[in-house]
């Protein structure tokens, strides 16, 4: 799943990326490399932008942008 | 070395309390200026190591070198010794200890570069506070540079940081024992870079660089709009070809070597702290519960905004008056000191009424900066972005351009200066574009005057609502949509481009700091005054000029007649009173025939369809002083003097009264009023704004389209209301 269908809360780690333009290079030199813990905190009152946590800080993108990050929800807690 | 100051430059993330940094080294001893070529802002200032005196200079904060335009292409210029006008003998690095991994990247690429790098270890408490622990030690033997942790808001660890700058400065740059990344892809590269003198790893350094650089233009969404990061490097014109070609036979080359970085970046992050839990609440969590609320955000930044505002309307007001008090009266004791004559008036009407006129936005600039400095520190700002941008991004731009754009309701001089926080120079400059639509506070008085000399206060719009309120409402609401659909309209036609990503950090809160508030604001001050007061002052000279020469109008018969009447009042009191009604119909007299007076005459043709005759069209020639200028210059064209304002009853008697002569109907009418009021909402009637406007796009090109475009706006909006009213039968 990419990382604009992540339910909020949810941790999960970044698999790879989808494309490799721009925004995309700009986004992983955020923080969102492949490997990374990421997890959705919040979502903007109008529905949009998206509010992660990623290395221990929160950074706001867009869900269109979300969209090129391939994601891997961890094992949920049994 | 050499016998200039050594010059230290200090590079780190935004919020990595780089600025706070700056300040404690240099203390007051800063300036401000511009690089070269782009709209980019120096910061400079001086500090003392011991006994040597050194330049530090502050770097816009960065999370990357990657540059994405001229104006982000700076920093990597400037710490890789491209930059003539400023040569680094050393780099410190300003990291922020709570957040390892992403200031480590920066550091990273700062490093590969090689020279003299000291770090600075910044918020080690708040490290602390989050179970953060940092050794400084083991990171420093990791890196092989000095690493020296600091509280910089508390001033703690300077010593040992000024001892370690001082140690660094005096020996020479060391070699690495390893480079700090190797990318084997990349030799192919590096052997196409220029030599010019510099060594294997800054060549290598240059090299990934530039490939990353190209691959971030490589948007096929923004194909095209963006500036060229490498223009004015011809001689990289070789190694662009080769980055190319290889970046199009291995496109994942770029993400590859930021992964890479990371790696390294979690890697010395993980050797050198350690995670306990937590010590107390996370804060920022909390509080953004509320503030990031469905509700409760929208709600409280909407208080948060006319709180604002209101402060605004409440402190600058009475300053505004007091700095045309001083002003009034400086001038009024330099006519009494001065003989009378043309230099008396030059200095008294056109120099201290000028400096006047620059000094009178100082308190809106003042209070906005204050406001904005203390929510950008708490870390508010970027939550106001983060709330709107689905609202901004509709009309192509982002949410940081919400600030800006609302704070053009009080004056646009010091919203246009808030748009340094918009990235992306064209989203910028659309943002500067539409900010003078905003209906601003000297429109007011403006829409005050007509609104009470023209429409009956006693109707009633659905039973509750008074015309005025309605139409000031309308007035409001208008500017809104103006503003808005300009934005749109610019972004996909003259500043053609996609809506620009939001890449936006939401920094924990913190206690924002009074001091470095007051100083913002001071600063925003300064470079206001320096930079657009003399256009500004220029400007206000040359309208005087128009306005009062030349000096000797031919008077009417009648005035004369007045004269010699007043002669022989006998009564002090009533001579006193005539004299002055007097002296207000010669004034009237002289400004229709002054130069200014004739223009108004000239350009009668082009405002008549407009519903306007000369003498409104003089008023539109002096209030491009600024557009309150409306009202007093009306008091004395129809002889009531110029001291009237919005509430004088005798300016709106003359308005009401006012005949054409050739037609004997009433120049102002309901519809003559709308007009007016619509023409000034969308007029750049602002010799300031447009002098801001130059200061920050380092151009006239965009002042004079700003005029241009916001010129014909006015006169198709006023045009249409006047003639469209006509033809559904209003007078």
């Amino acid at each position: 799943m990419t990382l604009a269908e992540l339910e909020l809360g949810v941790r999960a780690k970044v698999v790879r990326v989808l494309e490799h333009r721009g925004i995309v290079l700009r986004l992983m030199e955020m923080g969102l490399t492949p490997g990374a813990a990421v997890s959705v905190q919040k979502v903007a009152p109008l529905g949009d932008p998206m509010e992660l946590l990623v290395r221990g800080y929160r950074l706001s993108i867009r869900r269109n942008e979300a969209r090129h990050f391939e994601v891997e929800p961890a094992e949920r807690a049994s | 070395m050499s016998e200039r100051a050594p010059v230290v430059v200090l590079a780190g993330n935004p919020n990595s309390g780089k600025t706070t940094l700056f300040n404690a080294l240099t203390g007051l001893r800063q300036r401000v200026g511009n690089y070269a070529g782009v709209t980019v802002e120096k910061k400079w200032g001086h500090a003392k190591l011991g006994e040597l005196e050194v330049t530090v200079v502050d770097l816009p904060g960065a999370y990357s070198l990657v540059s994405r335009s001229r104006d982000e292409a700076i920093a990597f210029s400037v710490l890789s010794g491209h930059a003539e006008e400023l040569l680094p003998d050393l780099t410190l690095l300003v990291l922020d200890a709570s957040n390892l991994d992403r200031n480590l990247y920066l550091a990273l690429q700062v490093m590969e570069l090689g020279g003299r790098v000291v770090i600075a270890l910044n918020m080690m408490d708040l490290a602390g506070t989050m179970g953060i622990e940092v050794n400084a030690k083991r990171l420093s033997e990791q890196l092989e540079v000095p690493v020296v942790p600091i509280v910089a808001a508390k001033r703690e660890g300077l010593g040992a940081l000024e001892a370690a700058l001082l140690a660094t400065l005096g020996e020479a740059p060391k070699a690495r024992s390893q480079p700090v990344l190797t990318v084997p892809a990349l030799h192919r590269l590096e052997a196409a870079m220029p030599t010019n003198g510099a060594d294997a790893s800054r060549r290598q350094a240059e090299a990934t660089w530039m490939l990353a650089t190209i691959a971030a233009a490589s948007d096929a969404e923004t194909e095209g709009t963006h500036e060229d990061p490498l223009d004015g490097r011809p001689e990289l014109n070789e190694a662009r070809a080769v980055a190319r070609t290889l970046l199009s036979e291995q496109p994942q080359l770029a993400s590859e070597l930021i992964t890479a970085r990371y790696e390294r970046a979690t890697e010395l992050a993980a050797l050198a702290s350690t995670q306990r839990s937590a010590q107390g609440p996370d804060w920022t969590e909390r509080i953004d519960r509320v503030l990031l609320h469905g509700v409760g955000g929208p709600v409280a930044l909407l208080l948060v905004t006319a709180l604002v505002f209101q402060s605004i309307f409440a402190w600058a007001e009475p300053l505004m008056d007091l700095v045309e008090a001083i002003f009034g009266g400086l001038g009024d004791g330099l006519r009494s000191i001065l003989p009378a004559g043309v230099l008396a008036d030059l200095l008294v009407e056109g120099v201290v009424a000028g400096v006047g006129s620059v000094l009178v936005f100082l308190p809106q600039i003042g209070i906005l900066f204050f406001f904005l400095a203390l929510l950008e520190d708490f870390g508010y700002l970027a939550r106001a972005a983060y709330m709107m941008d689905r609202l901004m991004a509709k009309v192509g731009l982002h949410g940081k351009a919400f600030v800006p754009l609302i704070s053009g309701f009080a004056c646009a001089i010091p919203a246009i200066m808030a748009t340094r926080s918009i990235e992306s120079t064209r989203d910028r400059l659309v943002t500067i574009l539409v900010t003078p639509l905003m209906s601003c506070s000297a429109r007011l008085p403006v829409y005050a005057l007509i609104i009470s000399a023209l429409f009956t206060s006693e109707a009633r719009v659905l039973g509750v609502l008074s015309v005025g309120a309605v139409l000031l409402l309308t007035m409001y609401l208008l500017s809104i949509l103006f503003a808005v659909g300009f934005a749109a309209l610019f972004k996909r036609t003259l500043l053609k481009g996609p809506t620009p990503p939001l890449v936006l950090e939401l920094p924990p809160y913190r206690v924002p700091r009074l001091g470095s508030a007051f100083r913002r604001m001071f600063e925003r001050c300064v470079v206001f005054v320096r930079d657009a007061g003399t256009v500004i002052l220029a400007c206000s000279i040359i309208l005087w000029a128009l306005l009062s020469y030349p000096q000797h109008a031919a008077l009417s018969p009648e005035v004369e007649a007045r004269r010699v009447e007043i002669a022989f009042i006998t009564d002090p009191e009533q001579r006193t009173e005539a004299e002055s009604e007097l002296q207000a119909v010669m004034d009237g007299e002289r400004l229709r025939q002054s130069y200014g007076g004739r223009l108004g005459h000239l350009i009668e043709p082009v405002i008549e369809p407009l519903g306007y005759d000369w003498k409104i069209g003089i008023g539109l020639i002096a209030s491009f002083a600024a557009r309150e200028v409306l009202v007093s210059t009306l008091g004395l064209v129809y002889g009531i003097g110029k001291d009237a304002d919005e509430e004088s009853t005798s300016l709106r008697d003359a308005l009401r009264g006012e005949v054409d002569p050739r037609t004997g109907k009433k120049v102002y009418t309901p519809l003559v009023g709308l007009s007016i009021m619509i023409f000034f909402l969308l007029a750049c009637q602002c010799m300031s704004t447009l002098a801001v406007v130059r200061r920050e796009t380092r151009s006239w090109r965009w002042p004079a389209f700003m005029f241009g475009y916001m010129t014909v706006l006015a006169w198709v909006g006023a045009f249409v209301v006047y003639q469209g009213g006509r033809l559904l039968g209003f007078e």
